[in-house]
């Protein structure tokens, strides 16, 4: 049976199911420091299209306020400035890592053990995300 | 002939000379690769702010220890957190390995406005025990960060929101109160590991 259902799997991906327009990988959602409101929001996203994809507002529910924003250290002094957009290219990838771009999250609820968002282009809904904050991070 | 030997003999004799120069120069001391060492290290001047107890200190608090100083915000949810816990991360990785002594890690506030004592103080703590937090008049700490060469702007963002410019620079203060050495970043756990038993010496 599991050979069975191996095999359809193995014979779908074969035919080209389609693939999702945007994946997200190594997510990284860090807890708000203590006292404060607000945590940064770190992921890959890849597109799987032959058109660039622009996101230009990310929402959650965990959290009053998401911006797109990016770090930037020249000469020396570290600036922090908003995004209009992401802009992840066709069949290309883009980062959001620590000291670059980053999804600043602001006014944080209670926060259980996940986080879930929104990635939306326009008002078009592009892709959910859902993030479970690792083990021992409370 | 006797003259071409004697000249064979002293270009022999530079050249193992030069050799002997070259084998001892290899084997001195490493240097640091990411921090710059200050030459003729600097006492900081005279301030007046407030330690993560609200207690008054001045310059005498970066006396007798060796101290790792970033000028930061709370309110920085990107690089200020990371550069913390790199220099956390360092400080763990030197005691593992032995070395005496080590850093206290401090952050000084270039948002005082927002940072209160008690604030700066549950952030500081949260990178570990005997970290310092220090934050008081934007008057003072201007005076401070102008003297060490720290530049900061605070610059608005959103709605009724502001962020904080500012310089992105590791401070090293020596146990006699002096800035003696600077990571410019980017700021790398290795890059501490290696350089800061050269620079603070000991074991």
């Amino acid at each position: 049976m599991r050979f069975l259902v191996l095999s359809i799997a193995c014979l779908l991906a074969a035919c080209g199911v389609p693939q999702p327009p945007l994946v997200a990988s190594d997510v990284e959602i860090t807890r708000p420091m203590p006292g404060r409101h607000m945590s940064a929001g770190y992921l890959v996203l890849h597109n799987n299209t032959d058109e660039a994809i622009r996101i230009t507002r990310v929402t959650s529910p965990q959290f009053g306020n998401v911006e797109i924003h990016e770090t930037r250290v020249t000469d020396g002094i570290a600036r922090m400035r908003e995004l209009e957009a992401l802009v992840v290219p066709a069949r290309g990838s883009v980062t959001l890592e620590r000291g670059g771009k980053h999804l600043m999250l602001m006014r944080a609820g209670d926060l259980g053990d996940s986080v879930s968002l929104q990635l939306l282009s326009g008002d078009a809904p592009v892709l959910s995300i859902d993030y479970t904050f690792p083990a021992g991070t409370g | 002939m006797y003259p071409k030997s004697l000249l064979a003999a002293v270009v022999l004799g530079l050249a193992l000379a030069a050799g002997v120069f070259v084998a001892l120069r290899s084997q001195q001391a490493p240097t640091p690769t990411s921090a710059m060492l200050i030459p003729g290290p600097a006492p900081l001047p005279e301030f007046s702010l407030l330690d993560q107890r609200g207690r008054p200190i001045d310059r005498s608090v970066f006396e007798g220890q060796w101290d790792l100083v970033f000028f930061g915000f709370t309110h920085c949810p990107d690089i200020c957190p990371t550069t913390l816990q790199v220099l956390s991360a360092a400080r763990a990785e030197l005691a593992e390995q032995g070395q005496q002594p080590l850093p206290r890690i401090v952050l000084v506030s270039v948002d005082p406005e927002r940072d209160t004592p008690e604030t700066i103080g549950r952030y500081v703590d949260y990178f570990g025990d005997g970290n310092l937090g220090i934050t008081g008049s934007l008057e003072e700490i201007t005076k401070l960060a102008a003297e060490l060469g720290i530049y900061f702007r605070k610059q608005p963002s959103g709605d009724d929101n502001y962020v904080v410019d500012h310089s992105a620079a590791v401070l090293v203060i020596d146990p006699a109160g002096r800035f003696s050495a600077l990571f410019g970043g980017p700021h790398e756990v290795a890059g501490y590991v290696h350089d800061l038993p050269l620079i603070m010496g000991g074991d």
